[in-house]
């Protein structure tokens, strides 16, 4: 499970050239609205080029065109490529159901940006597609598309970010919140704490220097990890799925979310193993 | 005696030709002392001169002029940057051009291996004796501390400032040193002292330098009470200190000192009683010339007591942990912080190969990429520092010990850190960028590196 997603423009050398050193759990090259109509084929030659000799170990997706045209010339080329998967942006029922008819014969997973108002209105039935792993906030072209303005506190998104987060969890997806769009630190760290708080599994950025907070933010706390494992070492030792530890009934659900948090803990670096202290 | 042209004082003391000229750099790109100095070398026709700055900047348009004419036999720094080097490099220099560091030149001076006639010394204030400050006047420069040596030990000492005061508080320089005061204009702009950016990079590359720097000093339980510390003014050497500033208070640990060149970051860690001690060389910023003024533990200090090798008190020979940047490295460890990736020069040690000598850990902090080309050479263009003095180089991709440093490598061996050998860091570089084809370059010597102890360790070559 990543817990950040970095974009980097598929046409700046030096950013493809060190997009693995800033510790994103995943990476997503963008070939479409960072790039000028122009410079598409650029992006698409630097990204093969750099593929060829580099591997790195994150997740690796590219944000396609979804233009007709562009989009032909886009899958052509991630056909051939070692990558993780494909962002389709402009994402609904139709669009979906063809990439995913394009890509029948790869492994390649599909992320679904959700960023028009019509999106919403089949969403669950983009969760419920088998090859989406993830359903993807587009922010601002959403904002753009209501009319609506968008701040740190994050009034315009809200039911969006609230409908993706219920659609993505009933269909055991992912859910990506979107980027914050500026390099405003104080403004960054509220819209952060809300992603995590409203229950999302990861967030975008456009800045690598947004990536640490981001880790952080998604990260299982010590204190939790620490009553995650007392929860699981009670269990091994009662052998029961249903007790009392500290005041609080535990039971299944909860010792399966203990579960889940030490193996991200895991995951995350942050222990080495079940039985690591802190 | 008071004098009011830069003529008068050349009239007084009899300054000919062949006499040898020393200047500081603490008002850097704000000088205007030795543009002044030498523009009457230039009126007088003088010739053979000998110049001995500590530090050379773009702003110092007559001494190229100078050289430009064939008026100057030898010349001396610790740093060049501007238009000098282009005259240097056309070989239009009598004498030889010769690249100190600064404990280097503090002991040239010292025991007379280089000989001052007389010493031009800007200083920011002074009174009629000749008692004199850098923290008061018109342009203040806070530290005098390259220009105590020459005001020791020139033949004739000569303040230069624009600022005469009734007495001075605590004189840098005091009056019995001192054969003269020279009253201008102006001496320059002090606003010209700010180094480099003297801003925390926000460069994520920088950053993650500077994280995995702190890493490393923490993964080799260095970071105690009591321990001392030195980094630059660059971006990333401001990153590692601000996180050097927040490591300690998070553990509630204070340093004993911070030494070498200030900045407000420095001065932070002081008010915040985060370390004992400030000793200062060199201010880079107003907040380090305000504290110099007022706080009683941010104390002054020579070149000699900072950094000169035969000074068995030197400062730095107590220091922890330094801190330093890089143009290139080799594999043998040897840094250059002296000439470009063109062979031109465009820096120098300054006190980077005297810490290097003297600290317990030197660590280079640098990208592995600069642009296309990478950090790591088979062989640097101009030896600064030697490698011997080097422990560990760290980038973004990767961090390389020197072998000779097994103390380190026992004990980083169970982190989590990126440690490869610099042979493994120079082909990962290589990967990415292709292997650069080695430069061309002259046979033609332009000049030559002393390191500290007054040993020849490396030539500058003529650029093509």
């Amino acid at each position: 499970m990543s817990r950040s997603y970095l974009f980097i423009p598929g046409n700046v050398p030096r950013m493809l050239q060190n997009m693995d050193i800033y510790e994103a759990d995943a990476l997503i090259i963008d070939w479409e609205d960072s790039i000028s109509i122009n410079e598409k084929d650029e992006a698409r030659d630097l990204t093969n080029a750099y593929l060829k000799k580099m591997s790195p170990s994150q997740d690796l997706y590219i944000r396609i065109n979804s233009e007709p045209g562009l989009y032909d010339e886009d899958l052509n080329l991630i056909k051939t490529l070692n990558i993780t998967g494909v962002v389709l942006p402009k994402s609904d029922v139709s669009t979906l159901k063809k990439l995913t008819e394009d890509l029948k014969n790869t492994s390649l997973k599909i992320i679904a940006l959700i960023e028009s108002p019509h999106a919403f209105f089949e969403l669950e039935k983009i969760a419920e597609i088998d090859c989406v792993e993830a359903l993807f906030l587009g922010g601002e072209d959403l904002s753009s598309a209501l009319g609506a303005k968008r701040e740190a506190l994050g009034e315009a998104l809200m039911f969006a970010r609230s409908k993706i987060i219920m659609a993505a969890k009933a269909y055991h997806k992912k859910c990506i919140d979107t980027p914050w769009p500026t390099n405003n630190e104080s403004d960054f760290y509220i819209d952060l704490n809300l992603s995590v708080k409203l229950g999302f599994d990861s967030k975008a950025c456009i800045h690598p220097n947004q990536v640490l907070p981001i880790n952080e933010a998604f990260s299982p706390s010590k204190l939790i990890i620490k009553e995650a494992k007392k929860i699981i070492a009670m269990h091994k030792k009662t052998g029961k799925m249903r007790f009392s530890l500290d005041g609080k009934m535990i039971d299944k659900p909860i010792i399966m979310r203990a579960q889940s948090l030490i193996k991200k803990a895991i995951q995350y670096n942050i222990i080495k193993g079940e039985n690591d202290d802190l | 005696m008071i004098y009011k042209s830069v003529e008068d004082v050349f009239n007084a003391f009899d300054i000919k030709n062949g006499a040898t000229l020393s200047f500081h750099h603490h008002l850097r790109n704000g000088d205007e002392v030795m543009n002044q100095v030498l523009k009457t070398c230039l009126d007088l026709d003088l010739k053979n001169m000998n110049l001995a700055p500590s530090g050379i900047f773009p702003v110092h348009k007559n001494l190229a002029k100078m050289i430009e004419e064939k008026r100057v036999n030898h010349l001396t720094c610790n740093y060049l940057n501007g238009p000098s080097y282009e005259a240097i490099n056309q070989s239009l220099l009598q004498g030889t051009f010769t690249m100190h560091s600064h404990g280097g030149r503090a002991r040239a001076i010292k025991e007379k291996d280089l000989t001052i006639d007389v010493a031009f010394i800007a200083v920011s204030a002074c009174d009629e004796k000749g008692n004199a400050t850098g923290l008061e006047g018109n342009n203040i420069m806070g530290s005098l501390g390259y220009a105590i040596e020459d005001s020791l030990h020139a033949k004739t000492v000569i303040l230069v400032t624009d600022t005469i005061l009734q007495s001075i508080n605590c004189p840098q320089i005091k009056s019995e040193q001192v054969d003269g005061v020279l009253l201008l204009e102006s001496i320059g702009d002090s606003k010209g002292i700010v180094s480099g950016t003297l801003k925390i990079t926000k460069d994520p590359l920088g950053l993650k330098i500077a994280r995995d720097t702190m890493k490393l000093l923490s993964a080799t339980n260095m970071i105690q009470n009591g321990v001392s510390f030195q980094s630059g003014a660059g971006g990333i050497s401001l990153a590692i200190t601000k996180m050097f500033n927040d490591y300690l208070k998070h553990k509630n640990l204070k340093a004993s000192f911070y030494t070498g060149g200030i900045t407000s970051h420095h001065v932070q860690a002081l008010k915040e009683g985060l370390v004992e001690t400030l000793y200062d060389v060199q201010c880079f910023d107003l907040d380090a010339i305000n504290s110099l003024k007022d706080n009683d533990n941010h104390l002054f200090m020579s070149a000699h007591d900072y950094a000169n090798p035969n000074n068995p008190d030197r400062k730095i020979k107590d220091l922890d942990i330094v801190i330093l940047g890089a143009t290139e490295v080799d594999l043998e460890f040897n840094v250059n912080v002296t000439t470009d990736a063109l062979n031109r020069v465009m820096g120098g040690s300054g006190g980077h190969s005297d810490t290097s000598e003297d600290a317990f850990l030197t660590v280079i902090v640098s990208p592995l990429l600069k642009g296309r080309m990478p950090l790591i050479k088979d062989k640097v263009t101009t030896i600064t520092t030697e490698g011997q003095f080097v422990d560990v180089i760290v980038t973004e991709r990767g961090i390389s010990v020197n072998p000779k440093r097994k103390d380190l490598l026992d004990l980083l061996k169970h982190s989590d850190l990126n440690i490869m050998s610099i042979n493994a860091l120079q082909e990962m570089a290589h990967t990415l960028s292709g292997k650069p084809k080695p430069l061309k370059r002259s046979n033609d010597v332009i000049g030559q590196i002393e390191n500290r102890h007054g040993k020849i360790i490396d030539y500058l070559y003529k650029k093509e």
